[in-house]
């Protein structure tokens, strides 16, 4: 029989739980739940839901894992044989995953390749066929919305129109892929030697980031608007459990990857130390990553605030004719009072095109998600000296997280499939021909459903399911016993408590307000690209779309009644056979 | 002669003033300049000298595009000078004082020594603007092999790379191995003939209990 491999050292273990747990969500999630619960205060909850829930289904999805040596199917199968739908729920919602997540890492390197121009393509309008100005869409919309809306993904209006792939994307695609790959085609042998670099790179960058960000013109501007508590966001119920959200998604708690990592464990490690680390690392990254983030913003929102004094002020210039350095940035507001009230005609001519320029409103514009990392900040870096250098150092970090997590997120599903013989290269086809329909013109509105469904809902039930099934079905008593078989001591009463009652509890509650939300939010609705516009609009989703966001949910979460029920009837069948007395219990028509 | 001259400088003159006060003809073209913006500490004040010089390029640039025509700095009648540095000109023409060219023929000719007219004054298309004159944007740049394609090919190259020399390289491994426990044996079984070799000519099987275990406890 084939041993099983193991990490080389326990290090390439909690490298690999850092690189797939610190992923992109700490770059571009965080800061932006910072910046609308409240900017410092947000950390209370953050920090309390951390150490009620985060840390001990960490610590319990790595017991499993080292305990049974298994894949998330087959160890929860050896836990409760009806509860294998768990592992299978797990391995699906990550297959779902894999599927998109593989497009971010697309784009990165769409925009890593881009930025060894001299000019970053984002940085200017391109000249319509005429050359007699940019292109109209461009202008109405911002050069870096036109690049990511229009070259990069080349949009359709709506999810009902569809087009053709976009080449550039699906090369992007399939590189990524094949790098994806390329770690895992020796499993845990190449895996372990690649987190090395993956795991602590992306710290280098930001580190590298930071001290340009704190150095940027109106960085402190961003710093403190997002450090300045606003405590009154604590009374709000959505900052807690926008909070508790968070940390359970950051973590990667469900997706089986974590029981995939620690199964290659010796038996005997201390992964009750590795918890406490890598989850403790994985916060510190985000608070970090968002102090970064706000230096940035701050950087943007000043630049666009100087921009729309200067704009301001060339159109009074322009307007009343004045001399050129009577009206500088710092009067602009004083000069158009004293030219209201000595020209009012005049000026309400062009009261209309006067922009109200206002630095909190611009700081306000809080982005998440796509959007901030590849149209926010490459905005922000197209304005520092030597943009090249800084374009190329951030997409690589986003590519280094991403790929990170991918490796997590492929390893789930690679680790219990192992134990049926399924080829890694199969799998990696299988998600890449999938995910080519992702590079369609419509493919991008795809993208948002299972950003949004495919692992939110499932995730939620399945932690569920596990921390209910480890503490009560299982037994506490037993899972105590199996930690001190595997570290020489039992778990204290903090994480028995944890188990049992806080995060049960938490995410009960959890689960019912994402559906009692999903219920009340009406029909499910999506920002399309409105290219006459040129910015987005809401649109509801139409009836194949919100039927489709229902498989999504269902899909996953069906797995673990459906193969329970199948358990059921197995065994049933089995008893059949042994006791051909009780005909009616034939259960094999069912 | 000088007289003739003098009399005719009077006439432009007193028709340019007769034209400033009067409404803005639909030849007229707005200008504005700002030289601060475009210039910063190195900005030059804007005065008459400064106004000749934009009649003089103007007129230059009328000469270029229609050639043999003689146009001069008299030609060139300026209006509204705000401090702002904007103002308003129109043509006059040749052979009738009184009579305005053309808006399109000033375009043309704007537009083709727009480059020389900007340089005259260290300034830019946007710096320098002709109201109703758009500038002729320069053709991108377009380069045969986009260069993005260029990283592409060479990151794709070195991970198909990557992924050939990982495949294979455990089945070149392997193959060696498979050799090396055959060399052993050969070796051994070399010198256990060369010492049979020695005695009574061998007959009847070999045998290979000894090496076989060898090649068991190897596995």
């Amino acid at each position: 029989m084939e041993k099983r491999p193991n990490w080389e050292s326990p290090i390439q273990f909690v490298l690999a739980c850092v690189s797939y747990a610190v992923g992109l969500g700490n770059v571009w999630r965080f800061p932006y739940l910072c910046q609308m619960h409240g900017g410092g205060g947000f950390l209370i909850p953050y920090l309390i839901m951390l150490l009620l829930e985060g840390v001990p289904l960490f610590y319990l999805e790595l017991a499993i894992g080292q305990k049974m040596s298994r894949g998330s199917i087959g160890a929860w199968t050896a836990i409760s044989p009806y509860l294998g739908g768990v592992g299978l729920a797990s391995v699906v919602t990550s297959l779902y995953l894999c599927l998109y997540y593989n497009i971010i890492n697309a784009w990165s390197f769409w925009y890593l390749f881009h930025s060894f121009q001299s000019v970053l393509p984002w940085a200017e309008c391109p000249i319509n066929s005429n050359r007699t100005g940019p292109i109209e869409e461009c202008e109405r919309a911002t050069p870096t919305q036109y690049f990511f809306f229009r070259e990069t993904l080349n949009i359709s209006p709506s999810i009902e129109e569809n087009g053709g792939i976009h080449t550039g994307q699906a090369m992007c695609l399939l590189l990524a892929w094949m790098i994806t790959y390329l770690f895992i085609v020796r499993g845990v042998k190449s895996t372990g030697k690649v987190v090395y670099f993956t795991a602590t790179f992306p710290y280098v960058v930001l580190f590298i980031y930071l001290i340009r960000g704190i150095t940027l013109q109106g960085a402190f501007n961003g710093i403190k608007y997002m450090f300045i508590p606003k405590m009154e966001q604590l009374a709000n119920p959505n900052t807690w459990i926008n909070a508790a959200t968070q940390i359970f998604f950051s973590l990667g708690l469900g997706f089986g990857s974590l029981i995939a990592f620690a199964s290659y464990n010796h038996y005997n490690n201390n992964f009750e130390r590795q918890a406490i680390i890598v989850s403790m690392i994985n916060s510190g990254t985000s608070i970090f990553a968002s102090i970064v983030t706000f230096a940035i913003y701050g950087f943007k929102a000043t630049v666009n605030y100087e921009n729309c004094l200067e704009r301001v002020r060339l159109l009074l210039l322009n307007t009343f004719n004045i001399a050129e350095d009577s009206i500088t940035n710092d009067n602009v507001f004083t000069w158009i009072e004293k030219l209201n009230t000595t020209y009012p005609v005049q000026f309400a001519e062009i009261e209309n095109q006067l922009e109200a320029c206002d630095l909190e409103s611009e700081l306000n514009t809080a982005v998440e998600g796509a959007g901030l990392a590849f149209i926010v900040y490459s905005e922000a870096i197209k304005n520092m000296p030597l943009p090249q250098l800084w374009s190329v150092l951030y997409f690589f970090m986003l590519l280094l997280l991403g790929m990170g997590s991918m490796l997590g997120n492929v390893t789930a599903i690679i680790t219990p499939l192992r134990d049926f013989k399924v080829l890694n290269g199969v799998v990696c086809l299988f998600c890449m021909l999938v995910g080519l329909s992702f590079t369609t013109t419509s493919g991008n509105y795809w993208f948002t459903i299972f950003n949004d469904y495919a692992a939110t809902f499932s995730l939620l039930f399945v932690v569920l399911i596990e921390v209910i099934t480890v503490s009560y079905i299982y037994g506490i008593r037993r899972f105590e016993k199996d930690i001190e078989d595997m570290l020489g001591h039992r778990p204290n009463w903090y994480w028995k408590i944890m188990w049992t009652i806080t995060s049960p509890l938490l995410l009960i509650f959890l689960f019912v307000t994402y559906i009692v939300n999903y219920i009340r939010g009406g029909t499910p609705t999506y920002q399309a690209w409105d290219k006459e516009l040129g910015k987005t609009v809401v649109k509801e989703y139409p009836i194949f779309g919100q039927i489709f966001i229902g498989l999504l949910l269902v899909s996953s979460v069906s797995c673990v009644p459906l193969t329970a029920l199948y358990v059921y009837c197995q065994k049933r069948k089995r008893g059949n056979h042994l006791k051909r007395a009780a005909p009616w219990l034939n259960c094999g028509t069912l | 002669m000088l007289g003739k001259i003098f009399f005719l400088l009077c006439l432009s003159s007193a028709w340019a003033e007769d034209l400033c006060s009067k409404a803005v003809p639909p030849e007229a073209y707005y200008v504005r300049l700002s030289i601060k913006t475009a210039l910063g500490d190195k900005a030059y004040v804007w005065n008459d000298n400064e106004m000749f010089l934009f009649q003089a390029t103007l007129a230059f640039a009328m000469r270029s595009q229609f050639s043999g025509q003689e146009y001069n700095v008299s030609n060139i009648v300026v209006c509204d000078e705000t401090p702002r540095v904007s103002f308003w000109f129109v043509v006059t023409s040749l052979e009738d004082p009184s009579r305005l060219v053309s808006r399109g023929d000033v375009e043309q000719a704007v537009r083709k020594s727009r480059n020389r007219i900007n340089s005259a004054f260290l300034l830019t298309d946007q710096t320098l603007e002709f109201i109703g004159i758009t500038p002729t944007l320069a053709a991108p740049v377009a380069p045969n092999t986009p260069p993005w394609l260029i990283v592409f090919g060479v990151v794709m190259g070195a991970v198909f790379a990557g992924i050939l020399v990982l495949l294979v390289l455990p089945l070149i491994q392997k193959k060696r191995k498979k050799n090396q426990p055959m060399e052993d044996e050969d070796s051994d079984e070399e010198t256990q003939v060369k010492t049979a070799e020695n005695g009574p000519e061998r007959s009847g099987v070999y045998n290979m209990s000894f090496s076989d275990d060898d090649k068991f406890t190897q596995m």
